[in-house]
Order: structure tokens, then sequence, then C-alpha cells
């Protein structure tokens, strides 16, 4: 019988993977159909504001991938430290920028290395400020009390470990910094089929 | 995920349904609607003396 430990370790790897190449292709291939809403339709399904988006890069707003509009509520004030989990092409990290303003930072964390290059060329081009890491969600590489304020877009839910990457955002966070997350949720637990197959997690 | 959130440290945690959002294609909005998928807004605090 597999070692339950070994096999959660083995699952976690593929996942990885399978995220890698799943958001890689949103971003390499904007014009592909995929069962979730992507792009702009989804970005204004989800109320970003028009001209953000004609403001933003095309390339950022075609990969944009996310569930939900976390700018609703994070009240982002010029000077502010901000990370964005996640940060795929970089989107959400541009919108930030502009509210935080040039006395601000943004920073982005992402598993994918070749999504930080692309999100970091494509807030130059708009001539935002944001720097990225690779980095994993369970581990943030950011010092403790770093950020004022988090935003994330649809990734806590990609990870096993969700107490893991909550506590992270948890030790990042000033004393009295706040986050704006949206994300997937499941009123009932999902089936075995589900959390073992890597492609409908990732997805 | 509220939650954990709470159990985590987090204050004045609030939680908000993402209006409209579903999924593309038809056989996954069934199959997320049968399990209760949803998108959800969530805000909280840092305790300033945490």
């Amino acid at each position: 019988m597999a070692d339950p430990v070994t096999t959660q370790a083995s699952l976690e790897a593929v996942l990885k993977d399978e995220i890698i190449r799943m958001y890689q292709d949103v971003a390499d291939n904007p014009e592909g159909e995929y069962h979730f809403f992507h792009g702009r339709e989804a970005a204004e399904l989800f109320g970003y504001d028009p001209a953000w988006l004609d403001r933003a890069p095309a390339g950022a707003v075609a990969s944009f991938a996310g569930v939900g509009n976390p700018h609703l509520r994070s009240a982002i004030q010029p000077g502010e430290t901000v990370l964005d989990l996640g940060s795929g092409a970089g989107l959400d990290a541009i919108i930030a920028s502009w509210s935080a303003g040039p006395s601000g930072q943004v920073i982005g964390v992402d598993l994918n290395p070749s999504m930080c290059v692309k999100a970091q060329a494509h807030a130059a081009t708009s001539g935002s400020r944001m720097e990225c890491h690779q980095g994993r969600m369970e581990a943030i590489p950011l010092p403790d009390a770093s950020v004022d304020v988090v935003i994330s877009n649809g990734v806590i839910n990609l990870s096993f470990r969700k107490r893991q990457v909550i506590e992270e955002l948890f030790r990042v966070l000033r004393p009295g910094g706040r986050l704006s997350v949206t994300d997937i949720v499941s009123a009932k637990p999902l089936s075995q089929a589900i959390v073992s197959d890597p492609k409908l997690w990732a997805s | 995920m509220f939650r954990l959130f709470e159990e985590s440290g987090f204050t004045r945690v609030r939680s908000v349904v993402v209006p409209h959002f579903r999924f593309r294609k038809l056989a996954t909005q069934n199959s997320a609607e049968a399990y209760g998928v949803k998108a959800v807004l969530f805000t909280a605090t840092r305790p300033a003396t945490a």
C-alpha cells in the first residue's frame, strides 16, 4: 500500500506542473477556449473598469484568468506595499500599482518564473513598477510584516495546503495590514476523483 | 476558507459571493453547481496588535 505522505507529495508535484502548464497556456494562447472565462471578457464580467482594461497592456488583459475582482475592496493607498499572490501575467498587479503610485511598491509572487518575466514586461510596457518573485504560495519569499495589502485572484484554491497559505499571508502582512482575495470555494467536499486528478484540480 | 482566515488570526473577516461567476462550459458549470462551487471575495485584517 502506498505511503499516504509520499502519495500526497507526488500528487502535489504533479499538480504544480499542471498549474504551470495550464496558466502558461492561457498566457501563450489567450485566443484559446478554456472551460473558464478569461481575458477581457472575464474581467468585464467581474466588474473591472473598462478604462483600466483600455489602459493596461493588451497581453496582460488577454491572459487574465481571475475569478473575481479583488480591487473592489482593496482600497490601496498611495505609498502602500502590495503583494499580488499568484500574479500571473500581471493585470492585477498593474492595476494595483496605479493606486499605490510612485511612492508605493507592488510585488508579485508566482509559481512560474516565466510568468514573472511576462508580468514584469507588461508592467514595464505600461510604465508601472512591479517586481516579481518566483515562489510557492505555501512559502512566500518575503520577510515577515513586509506588506500593507495582499490581493489575490483565483489562486489559493489551487493549493492542497490552504491553511499554510493563509498563515503565510498573515505572516507577511504588517500588523494592521489587510487582504482582498477572490477565490473559489466549494460547499461540499470534492470527490476523490477530482482531488486526485491534477487537471481537474488545477482548473 | 472563511474559517481558515479566522483561525489564522485574521479579524474583520468578510465574504461576499462574486456575482456573475460561472464556468464557460455547461458540463463544468453543472458539476460546479452540484458541489456548491462559488467564487467569493474575502476581506480580512491582521490585527494591529498581532
